[in-house]
């Protein structure tokens, strides 16, 4: 690629409404294992992408607030150097990316990762018949003892370069990659693309001045960016300017 | 009663075991590396497996006799992943012809129009497979300009198909860098 790449997310929180299509969308895509209760009540359940969902006020003045947390591919990620077999690494598209043949279970990165975007896998993928059909074939199923995350749907990213280097080797139009739960969102809630370029979508909406990003104060500098929620309806109050 | 500890009375019967564990051990090991050298060799000299109808290339292929491009078979090869096995009712494009009118019919002809007639499937076997975490495509091989005997060898004169190259990831790697093809993980590994 030509183009100087950063690959990017914007999550505009003003038009999520936890309809949760996205997670489901990445679970379809990215061949996640089917989480069951007991997964999740042990936190072993996999979730590359998850609503949390948080209540502002008092009732009756309450209001829902949803937030889409998914590996935010830090550019200075701390999954990474506590890498011992390298198997977490950072390329030169800005993806944090997880190479599930090095990766040894050590479970490092699980813990050093701020956002819980990291997950291992305890078991060997519990799907029943006739659910392996429905298996994405661009995407590897993860055995047991390794981690996963999100991947940007990588391999979309892939076909989308290698379709546009098989038309003439031209540059990879803006908005033409959409990973799965961008793809699924009914709002256009989450917007993919190329952060480096600065006329991309997501370089404008990033400059927003609702612009904000999970954690940051550690220093992380994700690669999605949220835009905050307008309340028009908010009361303002006295120690809230 | 005087205590005697165990590994007193017994340090003769652990020379002995010691003794054992070493005559019967090490041949064992010897026999079971060698068997495990040879099984991995045979990887890249095997004659590959038994199909289910005796196909051969060499009729289909050859240049005096049908001299079929690879593509004409395998129609997806420069279009996506898998190069594709033909269906049963891609050969009988032409062996509803070619057999039934040739001189020397032969045995393998009559099966793929048995197949046919009966409405069976064919269950090739596979010859090659990669591994599920990497995503190999033909595609851009193919229209980066590669031959199929690049990897494959000189399937036209074989009469049963067997893996040449043995794949593996140092193969991958090593042709990619002296063509000046990418190295980044997610090319291959999604």
């Amino acid at each position: 690629m030509a183009e100087a790449t950063r690959w990017g997310m914007v999550v505009d929180l003003d038009r999520c409404t936890g309809c949760q299509a996205c997670v489901a969308a990445c679970y379809a895509e990215n061949n996640l294992p089917l989480n069951t209760e007991e997964m999740v009540v042990e936190d072993r359940a996999h979730n590359w992408i998850r609503i949390e969902r948080y209540w502002e006020g008092e009732y009756p003045d309450i209001k829902a607030r949803f937030l889409p947390v998914l590996c935010q591919h830090c550019a200075n990620a701390p999954c990474e150097p506590v890498c011992p077999v390298y198997a977490t690494y950072h390329n030169s598209e800005g993806l944090n990316v997880q190479v599930y043949n090095r990766c040894v279970g050590t479970r490092y990165c699980i813990n050093n990762c701020p956002y819980h975007a990291r997950f291992f896998n305890w078991w060997e993928t519990p799907l029943p018949d006739p659910m392996p059909h429905y298996l994405n074939p661009d995407v590897t199923v993860r055995s047991k003892g390794i981690t996963e995350k999100c991947t940007f749907c990588v391999q979309r990213i892939r076909r989308a370069t290698r379709n546009a280097a098989n038309e003439g080797g031209r540059q990879v139009a803006d908005n033409e990659i959409q990973p799965a739960c961008a793809q699924a969102c009914p709002t256009n809630t989450i917007i993919f693309g190329n952060l480096a370029n600065p006329n991309s979508t997501v370089s404008k909406l990033a400059k927003n001045e609702r612009h904000y990003r999970l954690l940051e104060e550690l220093g992380t500098e994700p690669g999605v960016i949220y835009l905050k929620k307008v309340d028009p309806h908010a009361k303002s109050t006295p120690e809230r300017h | 009663m005087a205590y005697t500890p165990i590994a007193l009375v017994s340090s003769s019967r652990q020379v002995t075991l010691v003794a054992k564990l070493i005559l019967i051990g090490i041949p064992a090991f010897l026999v079971i590396s060698v068997a495990a050298v040879l099984i991995y060799a045979q990887v890249v000299t095997r004659s590959g497996p038994t199909q289910p109808i005796a196909f051969s290339h060499i009729p289909h292929v050859q240049a005096d006799k049908a001299g079929a491009d690879c593509t004409f078979c395998h129609r997806n090869v420069a279009k996506g992943a898998a190069a594709t096995v033909p269906s049963v009712e891609q050969c009988m494009f032409c062996h509803k012809v070619v057999g039934e009118q040739s001189k020397v019919p032969t045995a393998a002809i009559k099966d793929v129009q048995n197949a046919w007639v009966n409405k069976q499937v064919i269950d090739w076997v596979r010859v090659h497979r990669m591994p599920d975490h990497v995503r190999f495509l033909h595609q851009p091989h193919i229209l980066a300009g590669f031959d199929c005997a690049t990897c494959h060898g000189d399937v036209g004169s074989k009469k049963q198909v067997a893996q040449e190259r043995i794949l593996n990831m140092g193969d991958c790697v090593g042709c990619h860098r002296a063509n000046g093809a990418p190295t980044e993980c997610t090319i291959c590994h999604k």
